[in-house]
């Protein structure tokens, strides 16, 4: 083959094989021109329904309360399995602390239903009936930090592949929370620090039969409480039937 | 006016047109989509945050919780005695296709390459028979009334970083650990493998007409280890041999009569679990479970076993010193060493 039919060969591939990044490269090193894509626009999944926890794992510290001083599986430091020793739910009560096993990190292993919608073109909204959350995914900053709590400040990012020359685009969603404050990893009092930081990945899938499931990978990380990064998996099935959603009030105890 | 790509060429001459082919060719190699959407290969490290009871010491007889079982699995599971694996022929029932999900060790991933492409994943780990080869040139499974090798047969394919595979032809097995919760031979697995930095999460969702009401999922977080400290761990063979002499050649297969096992209840008794979650009833895993046992459900009032075994792995002292923790399982000298170490 001559040089110049190799060239030819070898260009006629690229247009066909060179991702669409890396041809707007060329062109000038950015995206096409006019404003950007919202987030939501972006968005290379779509996870907005109603979403269930399918409680296949740990079924006795997610689904009821249990013991107090039953720390199994968490990688507790000293101080967190004396906090978690200490663990009075009438104190919390008392002190209308009732939601501490229901913030973020906690909330997300819980026996919950939620429903992911998109609040503006910049924030997913999850809603939880366990315990009537409700956590803000904010894709842009949100300035100033406001006052810690349970859900706290949650940023938020895509992580998108494909998409060239009209391939499918798939994705999913780095979240990080922080801002937090102190509440329960377990039930039973097994403490988080305001010094967390909850990373999550959220990934969806969807089955040849249609089912659709969401995994969401996480990391807890406390100097406070742990001794290491408390890293688990969670997963939940999109619900089409979306009647059995059915709010509570945070609950200390049960 | 716009340029062909034939004008381009000739336009460029001599040493210039090499450079371009040169160039272009190496764009081509850098940008093309790969066949693997994210090296998977190397080892990763257990991390045993969900499900530790199961995973390190072994689930306590009669404890089906997060089960979605039909009556035919229940009966089987309930029959099984821990006598049972001592039999030859039945030693390798617990080590099938994704049983790692259960284990606690941890996993090697490398790739098989053909001609420059990846024609294959293959991970070992704590499986004991062999390695689950997936397979991603395209093969099709077998027939049905092919032969089911105990790895069974796993294609693959990815959707964006996750590497989606299906397993047939799965022989029957016990599945989870240690309780003789059964898998049937027709058991299908849909598994998710995705690599998020360095976490790794594989999701098992497995089919099964015979012994599930409805898909069992699991999911479970690894991490990547560069130093592939889990490599001595990666088991692949069940040896077998003769546990209890006195069953050989008799024909004896240990187990209960249906209705006379003694840890049917052990779960209600010792954790206040209501009975039809202890036995793996599908509608015990959805949340409006939780609400029908509001004003019914006691906890105990203590932990009495296991309580913190995530710093009791392998007896070993953990990094928290002068802690008492209630392990109930240790022997009282072994638990006195280890509380003079710290």
């Amino acid at each position: 083959m001559s040089a110049a039919r190799a060239f030819v060969v070898l260009a006629i591939a690229c247009l066909v094989l060179c991702p669409a990044g890396v041809r707007a490269q060329r062109r000038g090193g950015g995206p096409p021109a006019g404003p950007p894509a919202s987030p939501r626009a972006a968005a290379p999944i779509d996870l907005t329904g109603q979403w269930v926890a399918i409680i296949s794992e740990d079924w006795r510290w997610r689904m009821i309360t249990p013991p107090k001083g039953d720390i199994v599986s968490i990688p507790l430091n000293l101080q967190g399995q004396q906090t978690a020793e200490a663990w009075d739910p009438a104190k919390d009560e008392a002190a209308g602390e009732q939601c501490k096993a229901y913030g973020a990190p906690g909330l997300m292993r819980g026996p919950i239903r939620m429903r992911i919608s998109w609040a503006d073109d910049n924030t997913l909204k999850v809603e939880t009936d366990y315990g009537m959350q409700t956590r803000l995914l904010q894709f842009a900053s949100a300035g100033t930090s406001p006052a810690r709590s349970w859900q706290g400040t949650t940023s938020a990012q895509w992580l998108i592949k494909g998409g060239g020359r009209g391939s499918q685009r798939y994705g999913s969603l780095k979240t990080i929370t922080t801002n937090l404050r102190p509440g329960y990893l377990r039930k039973n009092g097994v403490p988080y620090s305001e010094r967390a930081v909850f990373t999550e990945f959220w990934d969806m899938h969807t089955l040849p039969n249609g089912d659709r499931y969401l995994v969401n990978t996480n990391v807890v990380e406390d100097p406070v409480y742990l001794q290491l990064p408390f890293e688990t998996a969670i997963h939940y099935r999109l619900e089409r039937d979306t009647s059995r959603w059915d709010p509570t009030p945070c609950d200390a105890r049960f | 006016m716009k340029a062909s790509l034939p004008m381009v060429a000739r336009a460029l001459s001599g040493p210039r047109l090499k450079q371009g082919v040169i160039a272009l060719g190496i764009v081509i190699a850098v940008s093309s989509p790969a066949f693997a959407q994210v090296e998977l290969s190397g080892s990763y490290s257990i991390r045993m945050y969900e499900d530790y009871i199961e995973r390190g010491p072994g689930s306590f007889m009669g404890d089906f919780t997060g089960m979605p079982m039909s009556d035919e699995g229940r009966a089987k599971a309930l029959l099984y005695t821990s006598n049972l694996p001592s039999m030859i022929e039945r030693q390798c029932l617990a080590q099938s296709p994704w049983v790692g999900q259960y284990r606690p060790l941890g996993l090697r991933i490398w790739s098989e390459v053909d001609d420059g492409r990846v024609v294959a994943w293959v991970i070992a780990g704590d499986y004991l028979r062999g390695t689950i080869t997936i397979w991603m040139d395209g093969r099709p499974h077998p027939s049905p009334n092919a032969w089911h090798p105990p790895s069974g047969f796993s294609t693959g394919h990815w959707e964006g970083d996750t590497l989606v595979v299906r397993t047939t032809h799965v022989k029957t097995a016990w599945i989870r650990r240690g309780v003789g919760i059964p898998g049937s031979d027709k058991s299908e697995f849909t598994v998710l493998i995705t690599r998020h930095e360095n976490l790794l999460t594989i999701t098992t969702i497995q089919d099964d007409p015979i012994y599930l009401t409805e898909p069992h999922v699991v999911s479970r977080v690894w991490e990547f280890d560069p130093n592939g400290s889990q490599a001595p761990n990666n088991r692949s063979t069940c040896n077998v041999g003769n546990e209890i002499p006195a069953l050989e050649d008799t024909g004896k297969v240990p187990h209960y009569l249906p209705g006379a096992n003694p840890e049917e209840d052990y779960m209600v008794k010792h954790y206040n679990v209501p009975k039809d979650a202890a036995m793996g009833h599908a509608y015990t895993l959805y949340p409006e479970y939780r609400k029908m046992l509001r004003g019914s459900y006691t906890p105990p009032t203590s932990c009495d076993r296991y309580c913190c075994g995530w710093i009791e792995r392998q007896g070993l002292p953990g990094a928290a010193p002068s802690l008492t923790c209630n392990d109930g399982n240790l022997p009282r000298a072994l638990r006195d060493a280890l509380t003079n170490q710290r």
